[in-house]
């Protein structure tokens, strides 16, 4: 009976000691509280659940005898497509289908209505450049309706045009078959994507951004923190060490440690898991760089906020979670709302995620061209604030 | 002067941690600033390596202001911290080979360099293994090898043989005695002992200085004269000796033992068999009498409270 009540007793210490050493560092459960709770109510205010209308140029070839006017496409597309443009210049369509900056490419049939005189159905060629398969997947659900919509409204024109009650509209002597006067219009899709990747493939690269991030903030944020828990920082500030040198010393260690990880993962990926590379290694290595060197600023930022290490984890974590959420990894960045969406590129992650998919499997030049400066500028800035803010510990205490 | 301080004060919000400090260390010195925890040893060598300013007055170490320390005045000075400092998972010589890099040591001296601290202070053995796996003391010789492996000419160490068990803490001593010969080291302690192996020693009480010169001018200051120990042959009492000339206080130890403090001993001693005689008694002997530091120190303390009482004693 002594035994339980004295072990009792050392129990209660313990807890009086653990929950005394929680109050006393209001900071931890702050973070540890409202950070999870900001990111969440980031989401819920951010995501909208809708998908944005996806951006569609429509081609119209020259001698189709098809109207050039946008507005006899915008509402075909409905609510999911968004017609910006409607052109006869084929190529330059195709490459900014390449570049991104439209998503879904119409190529209208040139000679649409002799075949439909010769009761012959015309092809509509739609394509899309995707290589994430959901994203696929809804690119050929929207060009199904959009073609369907086309039909029923060419029926109508040539209902209009022709009169209900004629149903001879080919030329004499053809006969048009019902299937062509229900469909004139033959869907073609067309995904352009240099690779149609499985789930896992597609998956597996933003994974690696998500993981390189959260490495590198960690190992930055823990060295910087002991640092200065360990005095170490006392040694630095009486040597003729300088801010600058400390601070390129972490990177160059860490930017290091972080590309071999980066390269034992891909091959790891590669060999054991089937996913493709089909980039640029050099390029590919440029991208880690970039990444790692943004990231391990956005730890030295964590490492000067946070007063322990505990805390420098907690925050790092956060920033897991906030990453998962907005940075394009689960969720399309087009499904949120402003500021939400902005904030999200504030990320390095956000990046990291589409360049190492369309680097890895897509081989490059996919994603806008402000990508990597982005990256770069985000990191410059980073590295600026924590050297400042070095240079300042350093110097004699006031 | 490697260094000078002149009236240096340092306050964080009301507590006054040093209170009006003036004084030099000449070069070549061993500077001993005992006094108990709290009293402003660390604050002040923190102010003297430029990692803390002064509240008020001046200092200036090699020359300059700590706190505008160029490069090539830190490649010249030495610190080794109170706390532990050192990397857990680098192995002895690594340790000591990183802090010779941060001093800017390339690797042809820093290989003979390292090699040399190591075998100095005894870790030669185990430079292989890491901070971690080494003794306390072995750590504490760790970071005094940190400290002296860039050669420095002015060497700060803060406690550096606190938790160090006292056979090594002697052999620790040795050397910064050894050291002096070629650089000027200022070493902090709790250690009366340790104290009294410095050339000077100056002692921090409450913040301020309240005495500092070589230990012998120390104990004469606070006795006022040569100490010495009479011995006679039959009980005498110590009032017998007061009123003899050139003696300045007396303590009677036993019943035939006296403690005498004479401006000159040498003159004194026939005037003292004289008045024992007058006692009936024969004087059995009159020897030097050394009192331990740590009377000196205690006596010191007293006599800055008696000159200047804290807010409490006053009260």
């Amino acid at each position: 009976m002594i035994s339980l009540a004295k072990s009792l007793t050392r129990i209660t210490a313990i807890i009086r000691k653990e929950l005394r050493e929680l109050a006393r560092r209001p900071g931890a459960i702050v973070s540890l509280m409202v950070g999870p709770l900001l990111v969440v109510a980031l989401f819920g205010a951010g995501f909208s659940g809708q998908r944005r209308a996806i951006d569609t140029i429509v081609v119209v070839p020259a001698d189709s005898g098809l109207p050039f006017e946008m507005g006899n496409y915008r509402d075909v597309g409905g609510e999911a497509l968004r017609v910006k443009d409607v052109t006869a210049d084929a190529a330059g369509a195709q490459e900014s289908l390449r570049r991104g900056e439209a998503r879904v490419l119409v190529t209208l049939p040139k000679d649409l209505r002799a075949r439909f005189e010769r009761g012959e159905q015309a092809t509509l060629l739609i394509e899309w450049n995707e290589m994430d398969p959901v994203q696929a997947g809804i690119a050929q659900a929207t060009a199904v309706a959009f073609t369907q919509e086309l039909n029923r409204q060419l029926l109508r024109s040539a209902a209009s045009s022709l009169g209900i009650e004629s149903v001879s509209v080919g030329s004499p002597g053809v006969r048009i078959p019902a299937e062509v006067i229900a469909s004139p219009l033959r869907l073609e899709t067309r995904n352009n994507a240099a690779a149609r990747p499985s789930f896992m493939s597609f998956f597996a690269p933003a994974v690696l951004a998500l993981v390189l991030q959260h490495l590198a903030i960690t190992l930055t944020a823990l060295s910087m923190i002991r640092e200065r828990t360990s005095g170490a920082m006392d040694l630095f500030r009486v040597s003729p060490v300088h801010a600058v040198e400390l601070l390129v010393g972490k990177y160059l260690a860490y930017g290091l440690l972080t590309l071999v990880i980066a390269a034992s993962l891909v091959a790891l990926l590669g060999g054991a898991l089937g996913v493709p590379f089909v980039g640029e290694r050099l390029g590919f290595a440029r991208i880690i760089l970039l990444l790692t060197f943004a990231s391990l600023g956005l730890g030295l930022l964590i490492s000067l906020v946070a007063d322990s290490e505990r805390q420098a984890v907690q925050l790092a974590m956060l920033v897991l979670l906030a990453a998962m959420f907005f940075s394009g990894f689960v969720l399309p960045i087009d499904e949120f709302r402003e500021p939400v969406r902005s904030l999200a590129f504030a990320m390095p992650v956000t990046y990291g995620v589409a360049l190492f998919q369309d680097a890895m499997l897509r081989g490059g030049g996919g994603t806008p061209q402000w990508y990597e400066p982005a990256l770069l500028a985000i990191g410059a800035v980073l590295f600026l604030l924590a050297a400042g803010r070095l240079r300042a510990t350093m110097r004699a205490t006031a | 002067m490697p260094i000078r301080m002149t009236d240096v004060s340092r306050s964080f919000g009301d507590v006054l941690a040093v209170d009006r400090v003036t004084m030099t260390v000449p070069q070549g010195a061993l500077l001993g600033l005992i006094g108990p925890s709290g009293s402003g040893k660390t604050t002040l060598i923190r102010m003297l390596t430029g990692t803390l300013l002064p509240t008020s007055g001046e200092i200036r170490v090699l020359g300059r202001a700590p706190h505008e320390f160029p490069r090539t005045t830190r490649e010249v000075i030495g610190y080794v911290p109170q706390d532990f400092v050192l990397y857990p998972d680098l192995t002895a010589s690594e340790n000591v080979g990183f802090v010779a890099s941060l001093f800017g040591m390339f690797w042809w001296r820093r290989r003979r360099r390292v090699r040399e601290v190591l075998q100095l202070l005894g870790l030669w053995d185990v430079r292989h293994r890491r901070a971690k796996e080494l003794s306390g003391g072995m750590r504490r010789r760790l970071e005094v090898a940190c400290g002296l492996v860039h050669e420095p000419v002015l060497l700060f160490l803060d406690e550096p043989t606190a938790g160090v068990d006292p056979l090594l803490s002697r052999d620790m001593w040795e050397e910064f005695r050894r050291l002096r010969s070629t650089r000027t080291l200022l070493v902090t302690t709790q250690s009366v002992e340790e104290a009294e192996l410095c050339d000077h020693v100056a002692v921090l009480h409450r913040g301020r200085v309240v005495a500092l010169d070589t230990p012998d001018a120390l104990r004469h200051s606070i006795w006022g004269g040569e100490v010495i120990e009479v011995t006679t042959e039959r009980p005498v009492e110590a009032e017998a000796f007061r009123g003899v000339a050139g003696i300045t206080q007396l303590r009677q130890t036993g019943p035939r033992r006296v403690l005498l403090v004479a401006e000159d001993a040498g003159a004194a001693a026939p005037r003292i068999v004289e008045a024992a005689r007058a006692q009936n008694s024969g004087v059995a002997s009159i020897d030097p009498y050394r009192p331990s530091f740590s009377d000196v120190l205690a006596a010191i303390v007293e006599r800055a409270d008696r000159e200047e009482p804290t807010d409490e004693a006053a009260a």
